[in-house]
């Protein structure tokens, strides 16, 4: 996979590129500012770009904001932010366009290398991948949610990781069950938060995001 | 023979005292017509809705007057007076001149302009007639033969009609000259000294002054070293931490194909390290949240609202730019209500209204919950601290059967 980087301390930009080239992708460009970031994205168009949150001149959030507006200009331009904290406003400003392809992690969860590159290859594949926090934040906001009170403990686990953007078979193996169960878990949760069945995951992903983020 | 004294400091500082009681003159004829004036339509109009208008204006003149004098008084005393006004914060006329009835400065400047005219006089007459009769006996040879006088009483009538007389007038002048000029200096000085001791700020005045402007100022500071402090520990100690993790990451990867034991012990380092991050982080959170820094108040109020399970309307017309530590103190509040709304008071909406005035930032955070809330609670009593620090009050009314409303008030001068 061709990857852009975009961070600007220096010590983590190298050990992204270290375990990038490591499992096997290639950082065509690794870029410390926003600016150099949306050039570098136009130049190379890449199969995924990983983009720090607080970016120089202003360390606030300037990183989201270019990926927004690269998003805006190259719709579907797979883009995975990383940041130090989570909010949950920044998750809803990436998912606001109803689009796929879109990440929003701890730098943490670079560390948990399977699920790391897992989430980079659903990312670039059109997928989601939320960071648990952030679906944790999603589930306190809507603890008064009837639709959620309705839930088994069970199916609340299936969604978090849903809401995570976990295909049925990854989430088969992270709660070692059947494919069979979990199908039938996920019907169930779709039919108890009033949402339409729909064979495709991604799609199915965005509705679960869309529905805790309203 | 000159007629000039001899440049000396003295001389200088003579000359000054001189301009300072002359000067006083023009200042002194307006005082005395605000005291006429002012004192006549204000008490005619206090029967009118005019009378607090008229007093605010009226006020307003004097503080002009006052305000010269204190320049008048800084010039000669070569310092600075300050002036003791504080702002005045109610909204109405009416509210605006009780708030300066009260405050002694009002009284004080009213004091001195009444003082001013008969004092100015009282300084001015002697010091001016001292003083042209010492230059004039210095200056007499140069002069009195011009103006001859043959009635001059027999005792004055040699030093003012013979060269010999004229040159010991000259003698007596000079003679005279220093205690003049100490007289002129004197008077001078106190009268300047009276002003300073009216006008000026008194030592208490001015002590309280001095701890509000250095308690902002830690304040303000101690906000911006929390704001460093949260940028460092992300971008410092959690970025090593990171980097750590990815070593240990790929490490582990590598271990795959070793020692099964070594590649837990691995794992389990990087738990740990996982667990480092985030307690650093729930701790940062704590310190100052990042959402604060990066977007503002507006923004992480509202992140706040739609993070709260209960629905928060929010209303904060125009954002105002207020200081960093009133920001952030103004967002903990607002977080610890919602937090209490949804937790205890069983809460099914809240209502957030930011208001800025010119001045002030008031926060009001309404639930419709079932009340009850002990203010002295930790939480609450926390936060009121907080307020407290910042020269704002914090009020919570929480009778039993709800609402509680918590309202924080934060003066900023912006």
């Amino acid at each position: 996979m061709r990857i852009v980087i975009a961070e600007d301390l220096l010590l983590l930009r190298d050990g992204l590129i270290r375990i990038l080239t490591d499992t096997g992708h290639t950082v065509v460009a690794a870029v410390d500012n926003a600016t150099d970031l949306r050039a570098a994205v136009a130049e190379h168009r890449p199969d995924l770009s990983i983009v720090d949150v607080r970016l120089p001149p202003g360390f606030r959030d300037e990183g989201l904001r270019a990926a927004l507006a690269i998003r805006a200009g190259t719709p579907d331009a797979p883009v995975l932010i990383l940041s130090q904290y989570v909010e949950r406003a920044y998750a809803a400003d990436l998912l606001a366009d109803g689009r796929g392809s879109v990440g929003y992690l701890l730098k943490d969860r670079v560390t948990s290398l399977d699920d790391f590159l897992d989430a980079i290859e659903r990312v670039a594949a059109g997928g989601t991948a939320m960071d648990p926090e952030v679906v944790s934040q999603l589930f306190a906001r809507n603890s008064r949610n009837r639709g959620l009170a309705a839930l088994t403990p069970r199916e609340r686990e299936v969604l978090g990781l849903m809401a995570q953007g976990l295909s049925n078979s990854a989430i088969c193996a992270a709660l070692v069950l059947a494919p069979v169960s979990v199908e039938k878990h996920i019907s169930n949760i779709l039919a108890k938060l009033d949402l339409p069945p729909a064979d495709d995951t991604h799609r199915r992903v965005r509705a679960v995001l869309a529905y805790l983020n309203r | 023979m000159t007629s000039a004294p001899p440049r000396t400091p003295w001389a200088g500082r003579t000359a000054r005292s001189l301009g300072y009681l002359a000067c006083a003159v023009p200042v002194a004829v307006p005082a005395l017509a605000w005291c006429v004036v002012s004192v006549v339509l204000v008490l005619l109009l206090a029967l009118t809705r005019l009378g607090p208008r008229a007093f605010l204006a009226s006020s307003f003149l004097a503080r002009s007057l006052a305000g010269l004098e204190r320049r008048r008084a800084g010039w000669l005393l070569r310092r600075p007076v300050a002036s003791p006004y504080a702002a005045l914060t109610a909204p109405t006329p009416g509210g605006r001149a009780r708030e300066l009835l009260g405050r002694p400065a009002t009284w004080r400047d009213a004091a001195w302009l009444a003082l001013l005219f008969p004092l100015s006089l009282v300084c001015l007459l002697p010091a001016l007639v001292s003083t042209l009769v010492t230059v004039g006996l210095v200056a007499a040879p140069a002069w009195l033969w011009a103006v001859p006088n043959p009635n001059a009483p027999w005792f004055v009538a040699p030093l003012v009609s013979t060269w010999p007389g004229r040159v010991v007038g000259t003698m007596i002048g000079l003679a005279l000259a220093p205690a003049v000029a100490y007289l002129v200096v004197r008077l001078a000085d106190g009268q300047a000294r009276l002003a300073d001791w009216l006008l000026g700020v008194g030592p208490q005045q001015a002590l309280a002054q001095r701890l509000v402007e250095t308690r902002a100022r830690v304040v303000d500071a101690q906000a911006a070293e929390l704001r460093r402090i949260e940028r460092d520990l992300h971008d410092g100690a959690q970025a090593r931490i990171v980097a750590a993790g990815m070593t240990l990451a790929l490490a582990e990867r590598k271990l795959r194909t070793g020692p099964p034991a070594a590649a837990d012990d691995v794992r389990l380092a990087r738990r740990q390290l996982d667990d480092a991050l985030a307690e650093l982080r729930r701790l940062v959170r704590g310190i100052h949240p990042p959402i604060l820094t990066d977007r503002g108040l507006a923004a992480a109020l509202s992140a706040l609202a739609a993070d709260s399970p209960l629905p928060v309307d929010i209303r904060a017309p125009g954002t105002p730019s207020v200081p960093a530590a009133v920001e952030s103190a103004a967002y903990f509040v607002v977080a610890e209500a919602l937090t209490n709304a949804a937790k205890h008071a069983d809460a099914t909406s809240c209502r957030v209204d930011i208001d800025a005035a010119p001045g002030t930032l008031t926060v009001r955070v309404t639930d419709d919950g079932r009340g009850g809330a002990d203010p002295a609670g930790a939480g609450l009593d926390g936060l009121r601290r907080r307020v407290e620090a910042l020269a704002g009050t914090l009020t919570v009314t929480s009778p039993a059967g709800g609402p509680t409303v918590v309202l924080a008030e934060f003066p900023c001068a912006s």
